[in-house]
């Protein structure tokens, strides 16, 4: 299609399915016609629901049993130890007393998939960058076993609070919470065995759960968040112990907040590479978005997208740093 | 690192007589067995949490952008003279003192929407020793730990009352974790 012609067909699936223009124009580049239109009718899917059992306060099968026993069916998630989707009928997956007592967090497949990447283990250092509401920060304490220290590191004062609360009920007992701007996180002094930055984002993947997001935000705002992703993924490198793993992600199918932020920072630091992960869940990074060349070794990156996963909208790099690892 | 204080001896003295004097001798010392006690100030409280000692490093640096929130195991608040235990200790709390009541399932789900129980929902309370004003830990029938009570009567008195009579008031539930998400 030439300039024109995206341009025009862009306008017309914008009024169709209820997007700002520039949207659609990406993503007709970006995947051709026929994967915008399947991204598109994705979008306007709202994904299943799915919760990862807490086992810092009970043991998964007993847990599963309790609340099978009210109802709701579960399935497990192929490849994600202690995923399940599952099905509340009619009730809200949030009131249930098992909730309440801790037993399950409910959180989306990606998101799993993010905190299994980073695989933190018992009595490591983990920093989590940007903690609130504390989906990722109670899954780390939970395969780290409640040993060892997570950092979790949280700006927004009121997000605290949900972050806190979320810690608490799961019973995690291994986490210090700070409230600051992780771009200066070298103030702390830690140097961490592991580092998660799922970054605020313009949340272009959250499409099908939240469809303001057709019309929310502007190419500015995208830009906007990609100055702050790349800052905080540079402040991220910078305190990485050597041979420490650095897991970002952010909920974002755009590859200006996804494989441009990575690619440019493995430019900057030569000591920091992105490595393969040992999931195999989601598709390969892309290695040149719109035709941009980017370093190859970004199709290590795990993507998941509405029309491939029927999942809302991921983008997920493990990255290590040079140097001793033991 | 900031904001964040070893807790006095005498603070740590007030919060051990009074836990202990509602869930038996040396209930404290167990609850925080291996773990330093520190408080972090809030606008007009503290918040004591239950931390490894190794942490000590961390809690001493100096920081200008950074405020410590939360750290370890909450534990409870404590203003001047009163101490109250969070609900993120009960589960550990569970495992120690006896003090317990249990509910039947309406009590129950009432008591997490932060109401308090009557004698119509009280499965059983035990000890018998347990006096009027005394902290006991909510179960569910299942055994879930659904949080704190103050008795209003005497536990010997109870089957003296009408089934519509308050037998305990809440202190917190789990409920709390919901309303603190808003
Ligand atoms: C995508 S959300 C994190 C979700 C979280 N990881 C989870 O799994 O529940 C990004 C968070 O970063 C916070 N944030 C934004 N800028 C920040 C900064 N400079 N430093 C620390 N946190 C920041 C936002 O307030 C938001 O809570």
């Amino acid at each position: 299609m030439s300039r024109r012609e995206v341009r025009q067909r862009a306008k017309e699936l914008a009024a169709k399915y209820g997007y700002l223009a520039y949207m659609i124009e990406r993503y007709l580049v970006l995947w051709g016609e026929e994967e915008t239109i399947q991204f598109l009718e994705a979008c306007e899917k709202t994904p299943r629901t799915s919760i990862r059992v807490n086992t810092l306060k009970a043991d998964e099968q007993s847990t599963v049993r309790r609340l099978e026993e009210k109802g709701v069916l579960l399935e497990p998630i192929e490849g994600v130890p202690s995923g399940y989707w599952a099905d509340f009928g009619d009730r809200t997956p949030g009131s249930l007393l098992e909730y309440m007592l801790g037993l399950y967090y409910i959180q989306s497949m990606p998101s799993m998939v993010v905190t299994l990447m980073l695989d933190p283990q018992p009595d490591e250092i983990v920093m989590d960058m940007a903690a609130a509401p504390g989906g990722k920060t109670t899954h780390i304490a939970q395969l780290m076993e409640n040993r060892g220290l997570v950092i979790a590191v949280e700006q927004d004062r009121l997000r605290i609070a949900s972050l806190e609360s979320n810690v608490y009920r799961c019973g995690v007992s291994c986490a210090m919470v700070f409230r600051g701007d992780a771009r200066k996180i070298s103030q702390m002094g830690i140097a961490p065995d592991r580092i998660l930055l799922d970054a605020p984002c313009s949340g272009e993947g959250l499409l099908p759960v939240d469809p303001t997001r057709k019309t929310s935000k502007s190419m500015a705002d995208i830009r906007f968040c990609a100055t702050r992703e790349d800052e905080l993924l540079d402040a991220a490198v910078r305190v990485l112990k050597p041979g420490g793993v650095l897991v970002y992600s952010t909920c974002s199918i755009a590859p200006e907040e996804g494989e441009y932020i990575v690619d440019e920072v493995i430019r900057r630091h030569p000591d920091i590479t992105v490595v393969p992960p040992d999931v195999s869940l989601g598709v390969e990074g892309y290695t040149a978005p719109y035709g941009v060349e980017m370093n190859p070794s970004l199709r290590h990156a795990r993507r998941f997208l509405p029309h491939v996963h029927g999942t809302e909208g991921f983008f997920i790099c493990k990255l290590q740093k040079e140097g001793d690892d033991q | 690192m900031t904001q964040a204080e070893f807790l006095n001896p005498v603070d740590w003295e007030l919060i051990v007589s009074q836990v202990d004097a509602d869930f038996g001798n040396g209930v404290t010392r167990r609850l925080s067995e291996g773990l330093t006690p520190v408080k972090v100030p809030r606008r007009s409280i503290f918040s004591v949490y239950l931390v490894p000692e190794e942490w000590v490093q961390y809690i001493r640096g100096e920081m200008e952008d950074f405020r410590l929130s939360s750290l370890g195991v909450w534990m409870g608040d404590l203003s001047s003279d009163t101490f109250r235990l969070s609900i993120a200790i009960v589960e550990r709390l569970a495992n120690i003192s006896e003090n317990e009541l249990v509910v039947a399932d309406t009590g129950a789900q009432a008591f997490t929407y932060g109401r308090s129980i009557l004698r119509e929902s009280v499965v059983s309370i035990s000890p018998e020793s347990l006096r009027r004003g005394q902290r006991v830990i909510v179960k569910s029938e299942e055994g879930d730990c659904l949080g704190l009570a103050a008795l209003s009567v005497d536990a010997s008195r109870i089957d003296r009352l009408s089934s519509d009579k308050l037998v305990a008031k809440n202190l917190v539930d789990v409920g709390w974790y919901l309303r603190r998400l808003g």
